[in-house]
């Protein structure tokens, strides 16, 4: 009985086969697979490329807001402290001989705040005294990664003009005060004034966001205010600047 | 003879490159498989044309699971092929019954209609629309000639339980056959 259904579905379903003339065409299927694959990957691609400038042109209406606009600048800031390979990219190939965007004219510049604050050695500094002098004074935190990445420029530029009437002041707006500050000084050679700040003086410069670097004039006026980290050669654009004014 | 010799052959070196799919190209394997996957789901559908498209979608869905690949490449093509050839085939079900209801209303059927629903190929793919899918897909790749092994790499059973799952399933088809037809 099991043989004769099996025979008969059999029969049946034999009437399945496809015609004996037709073969199926294995280049022209290749042919189509290649394509579709290809078509695939076109669409991937295009896929991302869209998804990327609808990002960009969501983000753009919150770049409107400051709180969303210093967020993404810390955001940058991190990424650019942490990744040598992005800070090379940006920092040492880009030539700016001009000063910055935030660089500001002589006549409309306004008196930096006055302050004194103990250096290392316990001795009072200050900013006043610095009249005559063009002053780089960089609001910093020893964990503070991009304030890190700026910390041997800062060394460099004092090495090189300090002979022009140049001087870089470091206000370390620790928490843990001189414990943290002193061994971050000794550890990687800090050859500038290096002063432990406090709320008063950071409220003064409005230094929310760091680092935030100022460039002060010989007469005591605010030249560029730099909030998170900036190109090396932008720095140096602003205080040669400074330092050719009369 | 020799054709069935060359057939024999060449289940053997699909074997074979089934085994080393790791390390055979994609269109290797492509190439290896095309005509055998198109030939299953023709089996299921009327136009051949479409059983080539719907082939080389299978490979393409291949293609892009890694899971599927390796020795048991061959066995989830056959499994995909043979699912993808019976639910278009449901699908086309529909679609005639659709149209058949629609051309009630507007005309009679053509000669040519007529001739086609009385083809045995016509009667036994309804039959296959109609049962089980897995019931189906027995059938159908038992009918290309898939050994019992084989059967049960491609539809994920133990090869012991073949005998009892096709005995169940050609008892549905015959059921559901001379429902629809009577006994002839």
């Amino acid at each position: 009985m099991d043989n004769n259904r099996d025979q008969w579905v059999e029969e049946r379903l034999a009437a399945l086969r496809p015609d004996s003339e037709w073969l199926p065409d294995a280049s022209r299927g290749l042919a189509q697979f290649r394509g579709h694959q290809r078509d695939r990957a076109t669409h991937r691609t295009r896929r991302w490329g869209w998804l990327a400038a609808g990002a960009v042109v969501a983000a753009l209406p919150l770049m409107a807001f400051p709180s969303t606009r210093a967020f993404a600048q810390r955001c940058v800031s991190a990424c650019v402290g942490q990744s040598n390979w992005v800070r090379d990219l940006l920092v040492h190939n880009v030539s700016e001989s001009v000063p910055s965007s935030v660089f500001v004219k002589a006549g409309n510049r306004r008196m930096a705040p006055d302050f004194v604050l103990d250096d290392a050695s316990g001795k009072p500094v200050r900013l006043s005294e610095f009249r005559g002098k063009v002053v780089l004074l960089n609001f910093w935190a020893t964990w503070c990664t991009p304030c890190a990445a700026e910390i041997p420029w800062f060394i460099e530029f004092q090495k090189a003009h300090q002979d022009a009437g140049f001087a870089t002041l470091g206000v370390s707006l620790d928490e843990d005060g001189w414990s943290a500050v002193k061994p971050y000084i000794d550890g990687h050679k800090i050859n500038y004034r290096i002063m432990v700040g406090n709320d008063n003086v950071s409220r003064l410069y409005d230094a929310v966001s760091l680092p935030t670097t100022l460039i002060i004039d010989k007469s005591g006026r605010i030249a560029a205010t730099h909030v998170g980290i900036r190109s090396k050669s932008e720095y140096e654009a602003d205080i040669k600047a400074v330092l050719d004014e009369k | 003879m020799r054709r069935c010799r060359g057939v024999n052959a060449s289940r053997e070196a699909l074997a074979e490159i089934g085994s080393n799919a790791g390390h055979v190209d994609v269109e290797t394997i492509f190439l290896a498989h095309y005509e055998r996957i198109a030939r299953v789901i023709a089996r299921v559908l009327r136009d051949p044309s479409r059983a080539e498209e719907l082939a080389v979608e299978v490979f393409l869905k291949w293609s892009r699971n890694p899971a599927a690949q390796g020795e048991n490449a061959q066995a989830w093509l056959y499994r995909v092929a043979v699912r993808a050839g019976l639910d278009e085939l449901r699908r086309e079900t529909r679609r005639t019954q659709r149209e058949r209801v629609v051309r009630f209303f507007r005309h009679s059927p053509t000669p040519e209609d007529i001739r086609a629903s009385k083809e045995d190929q016509e009667k036994v793919r309804a039959v296959l629309a109609a049962i089980q899918p897995r019931q189906a897909e027995l059938l159908v790749l038992r009918s290309h000639g898939l050994s019992y092994d084989e059967l049960a790499g491609a539809l994920d059973l133990k090869p012991a339980s073949i005998g009892t799952f096709l005995s169940r399933a050609e008892q549905t088809f015959r059921k559901e056959y001379i429902k629809r037809y009577g006994q002839q």
